[in-house]
């Protein structure tokens, strides 16, 4: 493989560079401050416990997203069948439930006092109503990271099977290879880049996550990081535990890609060839679209229709318009900027260089830090910046840079870097070195290579990872409420607040709204997945 | 030449986010986002005309901000709802001493930082509700009975993570001493009737389900299912009676509290602020709109609920102690797998 230098690979080292800021602010507090003795208070009392709930969490959603995603993915991109339109788009939209509003809606559904266990009881039956499960604990945590995150491997997914050249799979079938064997032995390896991308986003988003785990009952390591943070002065152990989380989890998938690196697929082409479409007769139909309504139930319409169902009687929500408004401004400037970032960033991992590599790894390592050590890392680096500035300045310089948009949209950079990377490097795998061999060697300059061969490729990718970036944006928490301007509520805050205060009839429409105004970007998406196909 | 270019870029954003110089302004960092706060901010911009400028976020981040923006920080009130807090913004040097006595005169020595660095304005009560049907009030007078035997599966309370649980435990071990309230803690876990799971109104709710007879909540969630117009909420409440412990060392009382800024830029106007919340209109709202129980003795409001509760035998020890033991509380709980 050759390491050539280009723009886009350059700029991608530096830009990923800069968004691994954060993170590095949190190391650097890590290493550099004081330690206390809470670390050995943990090893000897909930450090299992944390650890315990941790991989079964990850692993529940990784097995679940994995399965739903990769199925729903293969059937949008593969099948044809009634309804195929809308499911393209709907099955993204639990993406945008925040994790903690889902497990809110599930835990008041299914405990003891719910709707549903309540009925069986009053009807002389508390046996049957003990037999109903109740959401809860690592596996109910797990059960709900997966109902909203499978969008992820869904969305790359689909993407990796839309764009697979058929005559692999056709080739197989001559061969006399069984539809089972064409699919587990070239159609799954061949996307399997695809899945580790979407996966790596379920088990870091799970990893990182406070607030459903916690009222879920099932601590993970990250509350124990909070925990750690709200002692005295513990910022610091709060960071050691964050990054000693956040490597773990790099660990695992850079032995991934290891794993991968080592049996390399290449495509000779990409999606220009018209794939065929399998169509289903209408019973056949009728399956698969229980099938991709499944998730949609699960992750979107039960939990969000409690809450709906709650908010029948009681007030509504305050200042749900202006969160809007702030909302989708600051989710579609930063969409923009992080498929810009998350463009550059593939290109640097594809180079090879040790710097560019390493750049895009660190930014998006930020991700699986838990969202309040990643704000506070942000806000170490802007106090660091602040004073750079006021040397240049010669003075106190006149603007506090924390207090500025400009610096939460930085923050939500930093902090989905991972997953802006993520799709556009899946998208450029597709890309192989030899395909822009051929094109040089016909004596085409770089600029033709980009524009006519890699972007038409790629295209798909980068929408994704702009629409992964808008939705997390939408949902985004701490980074939020900590470097927000005065009196700038978005929907996730208010979302937040009102649950927070335990009135979830109220937290229910911010949240709907949330999952509405991504509906367009999702079409958007479906839209341009079809185009691709279609070429 | 970089002065110049920086220069453009402030006058820039100062376009961008253009604000009126002449308006009066206070800037509060607050923890508590309630409905009932919109409404007092709006009375004391009414009465004053100083505009209240907002950022609400949870007490940890409101402390990083405020320590990390250092001098330039443009918070001129920090709120937030549980003394230990108040005590950790306390010791990152976040407040300026105030002489609270001018405005405070109501409030009770107990809400008051002994330092002068903060006061409480609403106080929240930690209390057991029991289910009417099952237990005998009788049973309980005091927190440390919930370690004995005869509650063994029959106790709903929420996870160790909550700060009113972690508050709670540090008042008991300013009372008792840390090796008593471990014992507690691991008796308490003993009798637990299921993991913790959920918010305060989800433990009242498993009351009314059979799942537990006594849980233990802030006063105000079940205030808040008693003024319900929802039949549920109430057919919920009706079940389940409260009783603030008189025993041993009284009720377990936690504050929203406030202090002034260190660097506060608009200093009069955050005494103004705090004066007010204190005043009978901020009272009011946080007892009608909140259901929590006034700082000032002897308030007017309109929640009969809320009214019918007072009077009980509170805990006698100033709040400040409860930062002081919070740390203590957390490791306590760590110990006695306390999930």
């Amino acid at each position: 493989m050759t390491a050539h230098k280009s723009g886009p690979a350059i700029f991608g080292s530096l830009a990923a560079l800069v968004a691994a800021g954060p993170i590095l602010a949190v190391a650097w507090v890590a290493i550099s401050a004081p330690w206390g003795d809470y670390l050995i208070h943990l090893m000897h009392t909930r450090l299992t416990g944390y650890v315990l709930n941790t991989i079964i969490v990850t692993s529940t959603a990784m097995l679940l997203a994995g399965i739903i995603g990769t199925a729903t993915g293969w059937m949008i991109a593969r099948l044809d069948f009634a309804g195929r339109g809308i499911f393209a788009w709907a099955l993204a939209l639990p993406l945008a439930v925040p994790a903690y509003v889902a497990a809110y809606g599930w835990l008041d559904l299914t405990q003891s006092a719910g709707p549903l266990q309540t009925p069986l009881r009053e009807a002389g039956l508390p046996a049957l109503a003990h037999l109903l499960p109740v959401i809860r604990g690592p596996f109910g945590a797990g059960f709900v990271f997966a109902i909203t995150l499978y969008p992820y491997v869904y969305l790359i997914a689909r993407q990796a099977f839309a764009e697979q050249h058929p005559d692999m799979q056709n080739a197989a079938r001559t061969l006399g290879a069984s539809r089972w064997r064409t699919l587990t032995g070239v159609t799954l390896p061949l996307v399997r880049p695809a899945l580790a991308a979407g996966l790596a986003l379920v088990a870091m988003e799970s990893i990182a996550d406070f607030g459903a785990v916690s009222h879920l009952g099932a601590p993970t390591l990250t509350v124990g990081v909070v925990r750690a943070w709200a002692g005295a002065g513990s910022v610091p152990d709060a960071a050691r535990l964050a990054v000693v989380l956040a490597f773990f989890a790099y660990l695992a998938f850079a032995l991934e890609r290891q794993s991968r690196a080592r049996a390399r697929f290449g495509q000779t082409s990409g999606g220009y060839r018209q794939l065929q479409r399998l169509r289903l007769s209408s019973w056949q139909s009728g399956v698969a679209a229980i099938f991709c309504g499944i998730p949609i139930l699960l992750g979107l319409a039960i939990p969000l229709g409690r809450l709906l169902y709650l908010a029948l009687t009681e007030p509504t929500a305050r200042g749900v318009m202006d969160g809007l408004t702030n909302s989708l401004g600051l989710a579609s400037i930063t969409a923009i900027l992080a498929a810009v970032l998350g463009l550059g960033a593939a290109y640097a991992i594809r180079s090879g260089t040790p710097l560019g590599v390493l750049s895009a790894r660190l930014a998006s390592l930020g991700y699986a830090a838990p969202g309040a050590v990643a704000a506070v890392g942000a806000l170490v680096l802007f106090a660091a910046l602040q004073t750079v500035m006021d040397g240049i300045w010669g003075g106190r310089f006149p603007v506090l840079l924390s207090a500025t948009a400009g610096a939460l949209v930085f923050a939500y950079l930093s902090r989905f870097a991972a997953v802006a990377i993520a799709p556009c490097e899946a998208a450029l795998t597709q890309v192989t070195h030899r395909l822009d061999e051929a094109a040089k060697t016909l004596g085409a300059p770089s600029r033709r290579i980009l524009t006519e061969i890699h972007w038409p490729l790629i295209l798909g990718g980068v929408g994704i990872a702009a629409l992964m970036v808008f939705v997390e944006v939408m949902k985004e928490l701490p980074a939020t409420m900590i470097l927000r301007p005065f009196n700038t509520d978005t929907l996730a805050v208010i979302a937040h607040n009102y649950a927070a205060d335990e009135r979830l009839g109220q937290a229910a429409l911010p949240s709907l709204i949330i999952v509405l105004a991504t509906i367009p970007a999702m079409i958007l998406a479906a839209r341009s997945l079809t185009r691709g196909a279609d070429r | 030449m970089t002065r110049l270019f920086l220069s453009a870029i402030i006058a820039f954003s100062a376009m961008a986010c253009s604000q009126p110089t002449e308006r009066e302004v206070v800037n509060v960092y607050s923890a508590r986002h309630y409905d009932s706060d919109e409404v007092v901010y709006a009375r004391f911009t009414e009465a004053t005309g100083i505009e209240v400028d907002l950022i609400e976020a949870s007490g940890d981040l409101l402390i990083q901000r405020v320590q990390s923006d250092g001098d330039r920080s443009p918070a001129d009130v920090i709120i937030t709802v549980d003394a230990s807090r108040l005590q950790r913004a306390e010791e990152a040097g976040l407040f300026a001493q105030t002489d609270f006595s001018s405005f405070a005169s109501g409030v009770s020595d107990r809400f008051i930082d002994p330092d002068g660095y903060w006061l409480g304005f609403t106080l929240r009560t930690r209390v057991i509700a029991y289910a009417e049907d099952r237990v005998d009030p009788a049973e309980i007078t005091s927190y440390m009975d919930l370690a004995d035997a005869r509650w063994q599966g029959r106790i709903c309370i929420r996870s160790s993570d909550n700060a009113y649980n972690q508050s709670l435990l540090a008042s008991i071990i300013a009372h008792h001493g840390e090796e008593t309230a471990e014992a507690w803690a691991r008796s308490v876990v003993a009798n637990f009737a299921r993991p913790p799971q959920g918010g305060d109104t989800d433990q009242l709710r498993a009351i009314a389900a059979g799942e537990c007879d006594v849980a233990v909540v802030n006063h105000y969630y079940y205030v808040r299912l008693a003024n319900s117009s929802n039949q549920e909420d109430l057919d919920v409440a009706d079940g389940i009676g409260l009783i603030f412990p008189a025993g041993e060392h009284g009720t377990h009382v936690n504050i929203s509290g406030a202090g002034i800024a260190a660097n506060a830029p608009n200093r009069e106007n955050a005494e103004a602020l705090i004066g007010f919340l204190l005043s009978e209109a901020g009272q009011s709202a946080y007892v009608e709109l909140a259901n929590e129980f006034p700082a000032i003795d002897g308030t007017q409001f309109d929640n009969p609920t809320v009214r019918s509760l007072m009077g009980f035998q509170a805990d006698t020890l100033n709040v400040s102690t409860l930062g002081d033991n919070a740390e203590a509380a957390r490791r306590v709980f760590d110990r006695a797998g306390w999930p």
